[in-house]
């Protein structure tokens, strides 16, 4: 059995967990940027207001006192994530992280007696720890397990197991709405008529697999309860990027660690290029092995100074976090990176004044000619000689665009929650 | 190549370090004062409400979300949107918020009304030299 762990609204909630007085309010969070709306409160919802209204068309709703925004604010929802997947580590048998807000877990054997009933006790640890309310679904494949989880958003307690026949639930879900079917699909599955979940199940596999090839015919295999998706096999669904690898021995040296972080991050990132997406931030997290039990998970969030898909303004970001991971002694399991705050080139973006007009920010920079130049140059007359302006003088420039941002309170020593 | 000894590890001239097998990690202050770190928030005191139990102003507060307040802990709570450190009593008069400062005012829930709990303060972390 799959669960699938998600946290509801995510960076709404998070939000809530610091600022009480958005509780009960139609809030949402902005984009990149301050772009537009990317997760919105259940009151903002009912308002009819869709996910990514551009903010600028609602800022007189902000103003007459109807409306609430923040700006994203990663360091927090990184966090918040992170502290939700340790516990997650602590209950299941395996947790594979695919967005920040979203893990598929692989309960415990004890659970096997009441799924139903561990996933209400696992909803009720994260909320009392950490704050946030997740939607939990189960099911045999991770495609059925996302179907249930939708679901369980929807139900008090938050908690669905997908029945031994689904046959009704699929019947009444639109085929679009099926994991890893994607946005152009629809069109060519309509034409063979397949229009619900249940017709893609049911359908042939040399149809299925004349219309969507092998993939498409992975998802119906998890429709019929055959588990296809191999672990982080997520490429199909541009949502999450992601790598992570378990080691085959123990590594135990700093080096070795920053090794694998860094080759993780160079895959992730020539995925995140192949989907043509930049990222704003990443979570880098490491598994270790306990003396007993299941292992600590260690984990860092860092937001770049711009969302980019370049590799080395990501290693450079990344760098001291990555120590910060090593403890010496310590024997690691796995490292991992999960970007968030994806986005297509261009979106939401506005010109900076010093950016070079052929090529607009953030187009993807070429690192090559112009570092070799610095680099040689740094390498001549002394390190730091010459150095990005986006380390210092325009550096304000660079970065994202967040006005609206709440306090760091769980990663700033001087932005911390105040009590009086 | 066959037949050649191998020779691998250190080797260590003079005698052992008698202490070798007394060592221990050394003392960790997360350890001691954050025992659930995914359920574990610092937050910063501002004013003098709870001055009596040794609360000051500007002290760091370690906060355990996963604890469920029993009458007389010191907690941390949202009261009309604002957080407020308060001790904690409940009994036949139903629930409130004592500070330990006689200028403040003892908040009291009305029936119904739900306490809207953030966690329980485990520890206070006065430091002399500087408030950050």
């Amino acid at each position: 059995m799959i669960g699938l762990v998600d946290g509801n609204n995510f960076f709404v909630s998070c939000e809530r967990v610091f600022d009480r007085r958005l509780v009960g309010r139609p809030v949402a969070v902005l984009s990149n940027n301050d772009g537009c709306c990317v997760s919105r409160s259940n009151e903002f919802k009912a308002l009819g207001i869709p996910m990514g209204t551009p903010y600028f068309q609602l800022k007189d709703r902000e103003a007459a006192g109807e409306l609430f925004f923040r700006s994203s604010n990663y360091e927090l929802y990184g966090d918040m994530s992170r502290r939700i997947i340790s516990i997650l580590r602590e209950e299941a048998v395996e947790v594979e992280q695919y967005s920040i807000d979203e893990a598929f877990i692989f309960p415990p054997t004890t659970a096997a007696a009441d799924y139903a009933a561990y996933g209400r006790r696992l909803r009720a640890k994260i909320f009392r720890w950490v704050g946030i309310p997740c939607g939990i679904g189960f099911a045999p494949t991770k495609t059925l397990a996302k179907i249930a989880n939708h679901i369980g958003k929807k139900k008090p307690d938050g908690v669905f197991l997908m029945p031994d026949d689904p046959t009704d639930i699929l019947a009444a879900l639109p085929v679009q709405e099926v994991w890893g079917v994607g946005r152009r699909l629809p069109a060519k599955l309509h034409a063979v008529r397949i229009i619900t979940a249940q017709q893609l199940r049911d359908a042939d596999d040399d149809t299925i697999r004349s219309v969507g090839g092998v993939t498409l015919l992975r998802t119906a295999m998890e429709l019929r309860g055959i588990p296809c998706h191999e672990e982080r096999d997520y490429d199909a669904d541009p949502d999450s990027i992601s790598c992570s690898r378990s080691f085959g021995e123990p590594v135990t040296s700093a080096e070795a660690l920053a090794e694998s972080l860094a080759a993780y991050t160079a895959q992730a990132a020539a995925k995140l290029r192949r989907h043509g997406l930049l990222a704003a931030g990443c979570n880098i997290y490491a598994q270790v092995f306990a003396s007993c039990g299941g292992g600590d998970f260690l984990g860092r969030t860092v937001v770049f100074p711009a969302p980019t898909d370049a590799t080395n303004e990501m290693l450079r970001a990344i760098r001291e976090e990555v120590d910060a991971l090593y403890v010496a002694g310590t024997r690691y399991r796995k490292t991992g990176i999960v970007f968030f705050g994806l986005e297509k080139p261009g979106t939401a973006h506005q010109m900076d004044l010093f950016e070079d007009s052929r090529s607009p920010f953030p187009v993807p920079r070429s690192p090559s000619r112009l570092y070799a130049a610095v680099d040689a140059l740094n390498a001549r007359y002394g390190k730091g000689k010459v150095f990005s302006a986006a380390q210092g003088l325009g550096a304000k420039s660079w970065h994202m665009k967040r006005q609206k941002l709440s306090r760091r309170p769980t990663t700033r020593w001087d932005e911390l929650m105040t009590v009086r | 190549m066959p037949g050649k000894p191998k020779i691998s590890g250190s080797v260590v001239a003079g005698f052992p370090s008698p202490a070798e097998q007394y060592l221990e990690p050394p003392l960790d202050l997360n350890e001691l004062l954050v025992k659930r770190p995914a359920a574990t928030f610092f937050v910063r005191v501002q004013g003098d409400s709870m001055i009596g139990a040794g609360i000051n102003d500007g002290d760091l507060l370690v906060v355990d979300r996963s604890l469920r307040p029993a009458s007389g802990d010191v907690i941390i709570a949202s009261v009309d949107g604002d957080f407020t450190v308060k001790t904690y009593r409940r009994d036949k008069d139903g629930v409130r918020l004592e500070p330990a400062n006689p200028n403040y005012p003892v908040i009291r829930l009305n029936p119904g009304q739900e306490l809207d709990y953030f966690g329980k303060v485990t520890a206070c972390i006065h430091r002399f030299a500087g408030k950050k």
